[in-house]
C-alpha cells in the first residue's frame, strides 16, 4: 500500500535531522495558523499563489532562494563545526550523516539558492528594462517557480523522512548505482532535480522568448541593458544544457528502477558516461549561473559610476563568446580520469580561453568606474567586493585548468576553495547586488544602508577567512569530504575555516536584521520617485512598486541607456508636451495552474520515491488534468479600463515631474 | 499578449507560422514535403538491403539520406526560409546545432579516448 514506507523511514535515533525538522515544522505550522486567523489567506491566494504577474513571481524565486540559503548555510556551519573538532576523533556527526550533509549542501546551494536566485532577479527586472507589461509566457512562468519549490519540498522532506543521497552534489555512479545506494537518498535526489529542472527549462524558455520577441518601440538589440544580455545568454544555456541533466539523471533512474544497465559496472554500462554528460551539463551551467551575476554588476557599476558602460559592445561580444565556449570545456572536470594528453591538452587550452572573454569584462568595469563619480551605496560595495573576490576565484580557476597542476590538486580542499572562491563571490554577491539594488523597485521603499554595509563587510571578510584557509589546507593535501582525518598539519587551517564562517555567519544575520529594520522604517524609507538610485535603464521609469501592467505606454527609445536619454531630454523640455491619451490594457489574468500542478507533482514525485505506485499514477493525472484544464479555458485576459490607467499613471507623473524639476533647479 | 509585440520592422515568424498563402498552396506544400519525405524513408530501407551498390557506400549514404530527410523537415513542415522574417529561427537552428556538434563530437572524442586508455582489467592483462 505504502511502497518502501513505514515507520523505520522516520530517523528517530538521529535527534540532529529530527529536532531542526521538528523546528520547521512548528514554524511552519505557526506561519499557516498566523496566515489563516489573520485572515490572510484570500490575499496569498488571489494575490502571490495564483499571480501570473512577472514581478511576483521573481519574489516569490528570491524568497524561496533565501530560505533555502538559510538551510544550505545550517549545513555548511556544521561542517566547518565538524572538520574543525574531527582531528584525530569521530567529530558529532556519524559518517552516513556527514556524507548525506554535505551532498545536500551543494545540491541545495546550487539547485535552490542560486538558481531561484538569479531567475528571480531575472524574472522581475527584464521585462521592466525591456519596457514591456509581462514575459512570454505568464502562466508558464507561475508553473517553472511552483515545479522549482516541489524539487526544494521534496529535499527538505528527506530531511525527516528516510534520507538524503550520500553522493556528492552530482551523484556519480557506480556509488549513486542500486547496489552501493539501495535507500531513497538518491531516488530522492534524482527527482527533485528531475521535477525542478522541468521548472528551470520552462524559465529558460520562457526568458528567451521574452527577449527575442517582446522588447519596446526602439529597443533593439544592441540598446538593451547589459542585464537583458546575460539573461539571453544563460537562458540559451539552460535551453540547451539542461535536457541533458534531465536525460543524464533519467538513465541513472532507468538503472535504479527497471534495472537498465547504462551507468553499471557489469552488462555494458559506462560509468564514465555519466562523468562525461554530467559535466557537459556541469560546466554550462555554472555559466548560468554566473553571467546573470555579471549583468547585474554591468547596470550596478554604471549606475553608481554615473556613466554609461565602458565597452558595450565588447561586453556584448564577451558575454556571447562565454556563451559558446562554456560548452568547450566539461572534460576539465575529469582531467584526471584516463582521457590522455591530446584530450587533455585541447579542453585545458579551452578552460584557459574562456577565461579571456571574462577578463574583458573585468577591465570593462574598471574603466567604467575610472573618471567616474562613484558613490558606493551597498549595491557597489557587493560589485567592487565581488571584483576583487573573484579574479582571485577565476585565477586559480585557471590553475587548475593545468591538467599537470590539476593531477595535484583534484578533489582536493584547493578545489573546493575555487569554487566557492567563484560562487560566492560571483554568485552570491552577485545576486546580494541585484537584491539591494532593485529591493526599492520590487516593494517601494530602500534597504537600510547601514545594516547592508555592516552585512557586506561581516560577509566579505567572513568570505575570506573562511576560504583561504582551504587553499592552503589542498596545497598540504587535505582532501575534499573528509569525516574526520588525522594530519596535525590541516588543523589549525579549518579551524579558522570555522572562525571565518562565523563571522560569514553574523553578516546572514546582519542582512536578516537590515530586512527588519527596513521594513520597520518603511515610511522614511519610501522611494515616491520609482528612481531611488538616479538609474539609467528603463525599470527605474515606472513607479515603485510598479503598477501591475508596468506602464502605462510602451517607452519609446531612442539608445543605449533609455531611462538616462528621457531624463535629460526631460530636463530640456518638460514632460509637459506629452499629455498622454491612455488606453485600456488588457493584461493575463491569475491562474492556480502552476500551484495545483506542482501540488500533484509533489505528489507524484513523493510517491515515485518511495514506491507507492497507485499514488504515482493518481499525480500524473492529476498534473495533465490540470494542464488540460488550463488548455481549455475561455478567458485568459482581463482589461484595466483607460481611467484606471490615467489615475495609476498620474499619481507617477506628478512625483517624476517634481524630480525633474527639483533636479533642474540645482 | 496581443497588445504588447512591439518588434517594429522585419517582423518575424514563430517555428510553425506561416505567411499568409492561400489553403490550396499550403496543402501542396504540405503534400509535397510528404512525398518527399516518404521517398527518401523509403530509398534508405532500399539501400540499406541491397547488394546492387558497393556495400561500404552504405553507411555514407544512410547519412546522405537522413540528412537530406531533415532538410525535407525544416523546410516543408517547419517552414525554415532564409527570408529576414526567419532570422530567428535560422539563427536557433545553427545555435542548437552548434550544441549538439559540440556535445556529441565530444563525447565521442573523449569516450573513445577513455575506453582505449582504461580497459576493464582483464584487457590490460591481455595487452602485456
Ligand atoms: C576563469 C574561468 C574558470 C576556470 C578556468 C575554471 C576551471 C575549473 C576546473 C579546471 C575545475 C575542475 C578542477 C578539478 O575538479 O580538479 C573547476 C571546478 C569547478 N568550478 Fe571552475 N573554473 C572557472 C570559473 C568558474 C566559475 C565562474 C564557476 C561558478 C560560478 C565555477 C564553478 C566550479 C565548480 C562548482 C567546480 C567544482 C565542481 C565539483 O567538482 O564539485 N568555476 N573549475
Ligand atoms: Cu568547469
Amino acid at each position: 500500500m505504502l511502497g518502501k514506507l513505514d515507520w523505520s523511514a522516520i530517523p528517530f535515533d538521529q535527534p540532529i535531522p529530527l529536532v531542526a525538522g521538528a523546528v520547521v515544522l512548528v514554524a511552519i505550522l505557526a506561519v499557516l495558523i498566523w496566515v489563516v486567523v489573520r485572515g490572510h489567506l484570500p490575499y496569498l491566494w488571489h494575490e502571490w499563489i495564483t499571480s501570473v504577474d512577472h514581478k511576483r513571481i521573481g519574489v516569490m524565486y528570491i524568497l524561496l532562494a533565501s530560505v533555502m540559503l538559510l538551510r544550505g548555510g545550517s549545513d555548511a556551519i556544521m561542517m566547518r563545526i565538524q572538520q574543525a573538532v574531527a582531528y584525530q576523533s569521530q567529530g558529532y556527526l556519524p559518517p552516513e550523516h556527514y556524507n548525506q550533509i554535505f551532498s545536500a549542501h551543494g545540491t541545495i546551494m546550487i539547485f535552490f539558492v542560486a538558481m531561484p536566485f538569479v531567475i528571480g532577479l531575472m524574472n522581475l527586472v527584464v521585462p521592466l528594462q525591456l519596457g514591456v507589461r509581462d514575459v512570454a509566457f505568464p502562466t508558464l512562468n507561475s508553473v517553472g517557480f511552483w515545479l522549482t519549490a516541489t524539487g526544494a519540498l521534496l529535499v527538505n522532506i528527506s530531511l525527516v523522512v528516510g534520507e538524503f543521497a550520500r553522493t556528492g552534489w552530482l551523484a556519480f555512479p557506480p556509488l549513486s548505482g542500486l547496489s552501493y545506494s539501495p535507500g531513497v537518498g538518491v531516488d530522492y535526489y534524482a527527482w527533485s532535480l528531475q521535477i525542478s529542472g522541468v521548472g528551470t527549462l520552462v524559465a529558460g524558455i520562457n526568458l528567451v522568448t521574452t527577449v527575442l520577441k517582446l522588447r519596446t518601440r526602439g529597443m533593439n538589440y544592441l540598446r538593451m541593458p547589459m542585464f537583458c544580455w546575460t539573461t539571453l545568454a544563460s537562458n540559451l544555456l539552460i535551453v540547451s544544457a539542461f535536457p541533458i541533466l534531465t536525460a543524464t539523471l533519467a538513465m541513472l533512474l532507468l538503472d535504479r528502477y527497471l534495472g537498465f544497465h547504462f551507468f553499471t559496472n557489469e552488462a555494458g554500462g559506462n560509468v564514465m558516461m555519466f562523468m562525461n554528460l554530467i559535466w557537459a551539463w556541469g560546466h554550462p551551467e555554472v555559466y548560468i549561473l554566473v553571467l546573470p551575476a555579471f549583468g547585474i554588476f554591468s547596470e550596478v557599476v554604471s549606475t553608481f559610476s554615473g556613466k554609461a558602460l565602458f565597452g558595450y559592445r565588447s561586453m556584448v561580444l564577451a558575454t556571447m563568446a562565454i556563451c559558446v565556449v562554456s560548452f568547450m570545456v566539461w572534460l576539465h572536470h575529469f582531467f584526471t580520469m584516463g582521457a590522455g594528453p591530446d584530450v587533455n591538452a585541447i579542453f585545458g587550452i579551452a578552460s584557459m580561453i574562456i577565461a579571456i572573454p571574462t577578463g574583458v569584462k573585468i577591465y570593462n568595469w574598471l574603466f567604467t568606474m575610472y573618471g567616474g563619480r562613484i558613490r558606493f551605496a551597498t549595491p557597489m560595495l557587493w560589485s567592487v567586493g565581488f571584483m576583487v573576490t573573484f579574479i582571485i576565484g577565476g585565477l586559480t580557476g585557471v590553475l587548475v585548468a593545468v591538467p599537470p597542476a590539476d593531477f595535484m590538486l583534484h578533489n582536493s580542499m584547493f578545489l573546493v576553495a575555487h569554487f566557492h572562491n567563484v560562487i560566492i563571490g560571483g554568485v552570491l554577491f552577485g545576486a546580494f547586488a541585484g537584491f539591494e539594488y532593485w529591493f526599492p523597485k520590487a516593494f517601494g521603499f530602500r534597504l537600510d544602508e547601514r545594516w547592508g554595509k555592516a552585512a557586506f563587510w561581516f560577509t566579505f571578510t567572513g568570505f575570506w577567512i573562511t576560504f583561504m584557509p582551504l587553499y592552503i589546507a589542498g596545497m598540504l593535501g587535505m582532501t575534499r569530504r573528509l569525516q574526520h582525518y588525522d594530519v596535525a598539519a590541516w588543523r589549525p587551517w579549518m579551524i579558522v575555516a570555522a572562525f571565518g564562517m562565523a563571522v560569514l555567519s553574523i553578516g546572514v544575520i546582519c542582512q536578516i536584521m537590515q530586512l527588519v529594520v527596513s521594513i520597520r522604517n518603511r515610511e522614511a524609507l519610501r522611494d515616491r520617485t520609482g528612481d531611488p538610485w538616479d538609474g539609467r535603464s528603463l525599470e527605474w521609469a515606472t513607479s515603485s512598486p510598479p503598477p501591475v501592467f508596468n506602464f502605462a505606454f510602451h517607452p519609446d527609445v531612442r539608445g543605449e541607456d533609455a531611462y538616462w536619454d528621457m531624463k535629460a531630454r526631460a530636463q530640456q523640455q518638460s514632460f509637459e508636451h506629452d499629455v498622454p491619451e491612455y488606453q485600456d490594457i488588457e493584461m493575463p489574468r491569475n491562474s492556480p495552474t502552476g500551484f495545483v500542478c506542482a501540488f500533484f507533482a509533489s505528489i507524484m514525485g513523493f510517491a515515485l520515491i518511495w514506491h507507492i505506485w497507485w499514488m504515482v499514477i493518481l499525480g500524473g493525472i492529476g498534473a495533465f488534468a490540470t494542464f488540460v484544464v488550463f488548455a481549455w479555458r475561455d478567458h485568459d485576459e482581463y482589461v484595466i479600463p483607460a481611467e484606471e490607467v490615467a489615475r495609476i499613471d498620474r499619481v507617477n507623473l506628478e512625483e517624476r515631474r517634481s524630480l525633474v524639476s527639483m533636479a533642474g533647479a540645482v | 499578449m496581443s497588445d504588447q509585440t512591439h518588434i517594429p520592422a522585419g517582423h518575424d515568424l514563430a517555428p510553425g507560422e506561416e505567411e499568409q498563402h492561400s489553403v490550396g498552396e499550403r496543402i501542396l506544400g504540405y503534400v509535397v514535403g510528404l512525398v518527399l519525405a516518404l521517398l527518401l524513408t523509403a530509398t534508405s530501407f532500399f539501400i540499406a538491403g541491397t547488394d546492387l551498390v558497393w556495400q561500404p557506400s552504405i553507411p555514407v549514404a544512410l547519412i546522405v539520406l537522413a540528412i537530406a530527410q531533415m532538410g525535407v523537415h525544416l523546410v516543408f513542415f517547419l517552414h525554415i526560409t532564409t527570408g529576414p522574417d526567419n532570422t530567428n529561427n535560422v539563427l536557433a537552428l545553427a545555435f542548437g546545432l552548434l550544441v549538439v556538434f559540440l556535445v556529441v563530437g565530444g563525447t565521442v572524442w573523449i569516450m573513445s579516448h577513455l575506453n582505449a586508455n582504461m580497459p576493464p582489467m582483464d584487457q590490460i592483462m591481455m595487452r602485456q
